[in-house]
């Protein structure tokens, strides 16, 4: 009998159960909700980025990108910079603050 | 030993936050606990009107904080049921003129004098929210089965957790035939998007309207499945943290009450 109830329910189903939709459609806005960004903060990310990388490397600073790519899955943060050459020495982190 | 203070909130409005809070209130002072009740929505108040005491306020909760009157004179008895009392809101008031300290000092006066007090929270999470939780010890979160509700109760939940409250979720105003076509998100998948602790499921009950329009409690209209299902959420807070919820179902057809007397015949040989 479930069986007959399930394939009636099937038959009758035009497509997706709306609840599923909505439950879809609730999962990703919570996503996003959580990934908004103030506008400075990726601005603070790059500088503090710079500061670090740079004792280890020395970067183009004025090719350096830094971007949230959002796919259906997850949310990534990419950063892109070319890097000129390698510091040999090792950092001192006072100075590298300084 | 001192009481709790509970926060009855949603984000959402018009998800019955004031309808849930009147009848917990009523509940639990059924049960035999003493309860406060206090309206937060300053300027729009309306826990006096659900509760039918509307013809009895004379002084309100900005009244007590700004020392214009004592406590005392601004809690209203309830007639009907022993030990419960309201404090309502002020209808003419800003919604600024309360601060979070003024909250605190009042719930630790209401805490040594009341089992439960309950604060029924504004929609919205601006100051009568922030008012409501930086006073209370526990949260319970309505929210309706229904997307822009769940979404409002995710972000309350998140300010709740920041302040170190682990709210528990009442879902209200569930139609159990359109869960069962699919057409409504079941409790299950709220809980699953939400992941918090379930308290209580609420049927959508046509005798909570019939009980606003009377300002008779919910919980004392036997036949009301909604008056039973805040009584058993009342037994949860009350103590019975571990009563079973009960999935709320759809009245069977004929063609499906055959059906099940069928596959149970089935079963037996």
């Amino acid at each position: 009998m479930m069986m007959f109830n399930a394939l009636l329910k099937k038959l009758m189903n035009r497509g997706d159960e709306s609840k599923n939709v909505a439950k879809k459609r609730l999962k990703f806005a919570l996503v996003y909700d959580k990934l908004e960004i103030k506008e400075d903060m990726l601005e603070d990310l790059q500088r503090d980025l710079i500061e670090v990388i740079s004792r280890y490397f020395e970067i183009d600073r004025q090719q350096m990108s830094l971007d949230i790519e959002r796919s259906e899955e997850s949310s990534a943060l990419i950063m892109n910079t070319p890097i000129l050459a390698a510091r040999h020495k090792k950092p001192q982190r006072n100075n590298a603050r300084a | 030993m001192e009481g709790k203070v509970v926060v009855v909130t949603s984000g959402k409005g018009g998800v019955g936050k004031t309808t849930v809070t009147a009848s917990l209130g009523a509940a639990l002072a059924l049960q035999g606990k003493r309860v406060a009740v206090v309206d937060m929505d300053i300027g729009l108040r309306n826990l006096d009107v659900i509760m039918g005491l509307e013809n009895r306020i004379v002084f309100n909760v900005v009244d007590v904080v700004q020392g214009r009157c004592k406590l005392k004179q601004a809690m209203i008895k309830d007639r009907r049921i022993n030990n419960l009392y309201l404090i309502p809101a002020s209808q003419s008031d800003e919604k600024n003129v309360i601060q979070p300290e003024n909250m605190k000092w009042l719930c630790n006066r209401l805490k040594k004098e009341f089992d439960f007090t309950l604060l029924d929270c504004p929609a919205g999470i601006e100051q009568g929210f922030k008012n409501s939780i930086e006073a209370a010890d526990e949260a319970i979160v309505v929210c309706m089965p229904e997307i822009s509700s769940v979404r409002d109760a995710d972000r309350v939940i998140g300010l709740l957790y920041s302040r170190s409250i682990t709210p528990k979720l009442v879902v209200n105003r569930i139609i159990p035939k359109m869960v069962e076509r699919g057409d409504m998100l079941s409790h299950k998948d709220v809980v699953e998007v939400l992941s918090i602790d379930l308290i209580g499921l609420v049927e959508m009950d046509e005798s909570v309207v019939v009980s606003s329009n009377t300002g008779l409690p919910i919980v004392m209209q036997k036949e009301s499945k909604a008056g039973k299902a805040f009584m058993q959420i009342a037994m949860r807070m009350n103590g019975h943290p571990d009563l079973p919820v009960e999935d709320p179902m759809a009245p069977k057809s004929f063609w499906k009450k055959l059906g099940g007397k069928i596959s149970r015949k089935n079963k037996v040989h």
